[in-house]
């Protein structure tokens, strides 16, 4: 594994500007991480919620507990819905974060944000549009009935571009291709980096209320919660518990 | 200075809020022991909006004894159970009730620019509470943009002062502008702040660390800030100011009532063509109700203030109230917001301490080399996981790409600015044929840059990443954003371009006010709370003292 005082593994900084696949990374020892992958391995932040307020501790864990029925998506846009969340966010394998519930849940609660593009629906009508018309792109250009069908590469081109706002095509007429992937994108990243499994991937400390932060700096210093990031060390000469 | 040696030991003489203040709950005190009015009782001011201009004006003019309700559309809000350390779960903050956006550059509304329930956006925003400059006020004669306002700044000096008493506003002695201290001591800075603010020397740059409405050290009943990082999720401590910790505990020990989950439909008129009240709608019984009142002061902020007006139509005024000269809505204006974020050897973890740390204003005012009027400002800030996640996207990151960044966030460190835009009249807010839950027209808020918009932000980016390379930054990443809102209803000497005179009093309509940022023809590049409440103080002082006559019955005076 490389230094990761280095910023070698930053896609802007390599040749072909993509990430490498996260197997150089080391497992999550403590804790979920999505995919498990352990750029904090040894860090889980729901070990401190016994010191979050009620208020907040019940907010962040009703997203750890299964969701139960669909209430928003047909079953047929939920399996877009998941294609189109797995390849913004390259959940490519268990454990997932359960992108399509949270946000399902999101929309049947109609908790939307506080605007509406003028050449756009409502997001929940946009929803319902973009996933049809994710699967017309799929069966126009790969010859299947939706999204979920293509091969993984497929996927990606298409998702691709619509992040670029250059997908076009009878199927999304009456889009604007650009504001519906910014609805689209904001409602899968929110969801993803609301869950603690990706709070524990990223090394986010987390709520931090009543007991507060005391160590601002200098850079480096911890609080007695936090977990320094994984470190080129040999791993069998690593204790699994960083000294305090 | 002789206020140095009293820092953080003086407080305002005029307001006790800090000490109605619960040690023990985050609740605004008061709520079951409101006075409240009945639906026949003429008030002498009916209030629309609980936020940083309304409850300001209800809180001292609730002093000299005035009767005031306040109508707020969003919930009365009980922080230890309705707010959260957490990003997703802060969405009720906000303004989400449907607006449609739209122009060459469209504005999201929302989490950074609008908030619903008592207390306001200030719920919500960062915390930063700088003044306007001197400049601000006459744009138009400076630097031949804009417009001048037909106040100065010297008219709001006093008022900032009291208003960074009450807070209380915490920073260093202020060094552009007009120079000042603060009452509070600046508090201490994270090690990602550390690193910016070394940067920023090296790169020719002077900060300072504030100015925060953030107690440091403890104020009557409000803690010490205990750095959490959610300022943006509504402060459950108490540390960061909002009106619903600063004025409206003694707005409501002084006999206000605010009645929440009440939206203003229209403003109503008598006979002579003076406002005679407010009719809203209820949440609990979606009916119409009527608040009489013998003034009447609009505080909704940019969007909903000049929607109230326009919807507030009647044979006498076809086009909505103050809209004569079709003015209202119009010179909307928000900020230029483009954050920058640096990578560094060590770990940041810029989540930790206030959102809002050290800032600069050295290129706040025209500077023609730069090619373009105006200017900006900078500020540090500290994106959470799902702000961060779209900082990264914005640069086109995404699958695994956006992942690496994301994983990367403990070595990052980010700072933005503030570029102050221009107004123009087409940057407006209008009714748009889409309605809310109670059937009433929304607003459509158009808006598009200018040639001189553009040339700001493009030149304070380059400023952003020479801070950043010379602080020794790996890598970066660049969002570029809006944030706040001001205008829409502006004040001025002229009904032909103007909304409000200097006693923002709606032309036409004597006995009605707007005590909120829509008044303010010009933004400059400071964050707006301070100075909304400082127009809401000085508009108060001037109606309490009968220099401004409201059409109240002098018998209910005290």
């Amino acid at each position: 594994m490389p230094e990761l005082r280095d910023p070698g593994h930053l896609p802007n900084l390599r040749p072909d500007g993509e990430a490498r696949k996260p197997d150089w990374l080391p497992r999550q020892r403590r804790g979920t991480s999505p995919q498990m992958v352990g750029r904090f391995p040894n860090y889980d932040v729901l070990e401190a919620a016994a010191d979050w307020d009620p208020a907040t501790r019940e907010v962040v864990e009703a997203r750890l507990r299964p969701g139960g029925e669909l209430r928003f998506f047909a079953a047929a846009e939920a399996t877009t819905a998941a294609a189109l969340s797995d390849r913004i966010l390259a959940q490519d394998e268990e454990p997932r974060v359960p992108v399509v519930e949270l946000i399902d849940r999101k929309l049947a609660e109609g908790r939307l944000d506080g605007y509406q593009y003028d050449d756009m629906p409502e997001d929940r009508e946009a929803w319902h549009l973009v996933l049809a018309a994710l699967d017309g792109t799929a069966t126009r250009l790969h010859g299947k009935d939706s999204l979920a069908g293509c091969p993984v590469a497929d996927q990606e081109g298409i998702v691709k571009a619509f992040a670029d706002g250059s997908l076009e095509g009878p199927e999304w007429e009456g889009l604007n291709v650009s504001h519906a992937w910014s609805v689209c994108s904001r409602m899968v990243l929110e969801a993803f980096y609301s869950h603690p499994w990706a709070w524990n991937e990223i090394g986010f400390g987390g709520p931090a209320y009543p007991t507060g932060y005391m160590r601002l700096g200098p850079v480096g210093i911890l609080e007695p919660h936090e977990r320094a990031g994984a470190t080129a060390e040999d791993p069998a000469r690593a204790t699994s518990e960083p000294a305090e | 200075m002789k206020t140095n040696l009293l820092k953080g030991s003086r407080g305002p003489r005029e307001n006790d809020s800090r000490f109605l203040l619960d040690v023990h709950r985050r609740e605004l005190p008061g709520e079951e022991t409101m006075k409240r009015y009945g639906q026949d009782e003429e008030v002498d001011l009916v209030i629309v909006g609980a936020g940083a201009g309304g409850s300001v004006l209800a809180q001292r003019l609730a002093r000299r004894g005035w009767r005031i309700v306040i109508l707020e559309a969003g919930p009365f809000w009980h922080p230890d159970e309705d707010w959260v350390s957490d990003e997703a779960g802060s969405h009720s903050l906000y303004w989400n009730q449907r607006r449609m956006i739209g122009g060459s550059d469209p504005i999201k509304m929302g989490k950074n620019n609008s908030g619903r329930g008592v207390g306001g956006s200030m719920v919500h925003y960062a915390g930063y509470t700088p003044r306007f400059h001197p400049s601000d006020f006459e744009t138009r004669t400076r630097d031949g943009v804009g417009a001048d306002w037909p106040i100065s700044y010297s008219d709001l000096r006093a008022h900032y002062e009291e208003i960074e008493r009450e807070l209380p506003v915490a920073g260093q002695d202020w060094p552009w502008g007009d120079p000042h201290s603060y009452p509070h001591s600046p508090h201490p800075i994270s090690g990602p702040a550390q690193v910016l603010w070394k940067g920023a020397i090296d790169a020719g740059i002077e900060m300072r660390v504030g100015p925060v409405g953030i107690v440091n050290g403890t104020f009557g009943n409000r803690p010490h800030c205990i750095y959490r990082g959610y300022c943006l999720q509504g402060c459950k401590v108490n540390a960061k100011a909002s009106p619903y910790v600063t004025h409206l505990p003694d707005a409501l020990e002084h006999g206000v009532e605010i009645r929440p989950e009440c939206m203003a439909v229209r403003i109503e008129l008598d006979e002579q063509g003076r406002a005679s009240g407010v009719t809203y709608m209820s949440e609990a019984d979606r009916r119409e109700h009527f608040q009489g009142a013998a003034a009447v002061a609009i505080c909704g902020y940019s969007i909903e203030t000049p929607r109230l007006l326009l919807n507030s139509t009647s044979a006498r005024f076809p086009r909505g109230l103050g809209n004569a000269a079709d003015q209202v809505g119009r010179y909307v204006m928000v900020q230029g917001a483009s954050q920058s974020a640096g990578r560094f050897p060590d770990e940041q973890r810029m989540y930790k301490g206030p959102p809002p740390e050290i800032s600069s204003e050295q290129f706040y005012e025209t500077d023609e080399s730069r090619g373009f009027a105006r200017g900006f400002s900078i500020q540090t800030v500290s994106p959470l996981p799902i702000g961060w996640a779209e900082h990264v996207i914005a640069e086109g990151h995404i699958g695994g790409a956006l992942r690496e960044y994301m994983r990367d966030y403990n070595h990052w460190a980010t700072i933005g600015v503030l570029n102050e835009l221009l107004p123009q009249a087409e940057n407006r807010v209008t009714l748009a044929a889409e309605t809310d839950i109670y059937g009433l027209p929304v607003a459509h808020f158009s808006h598009s840059r200018c040639e001189n918009d553009r040339r700001n932000m493009d030149y304070s980016r380059d400023v952003l990443q020479k801070i950043l390379e010379a602080a020794g930054a790996q890598d970066t990443l660049t969002i570029q954003r809006y944030a706040h809102l001001i205008g829409g209803a502006r004040m001025g000497s002229d009904p032909e371009n103007s909304v409000v005179d200097s006693d923002h009093r709606v032309w036409d309509v004597p006995n009605l006010f707007l005590a909120d940022g829509s008044v303010c023809p010009t933004q400059g590049s400071a964050n707006p709370a301070l100075t909304i409440m400082a127009l809401a103080s000085r508009l108060a002082a001037r109606l309490g003292s009968g220099e401004i006559h409201s059409n109240r019955n002098p018998r209910s005076s005290v």
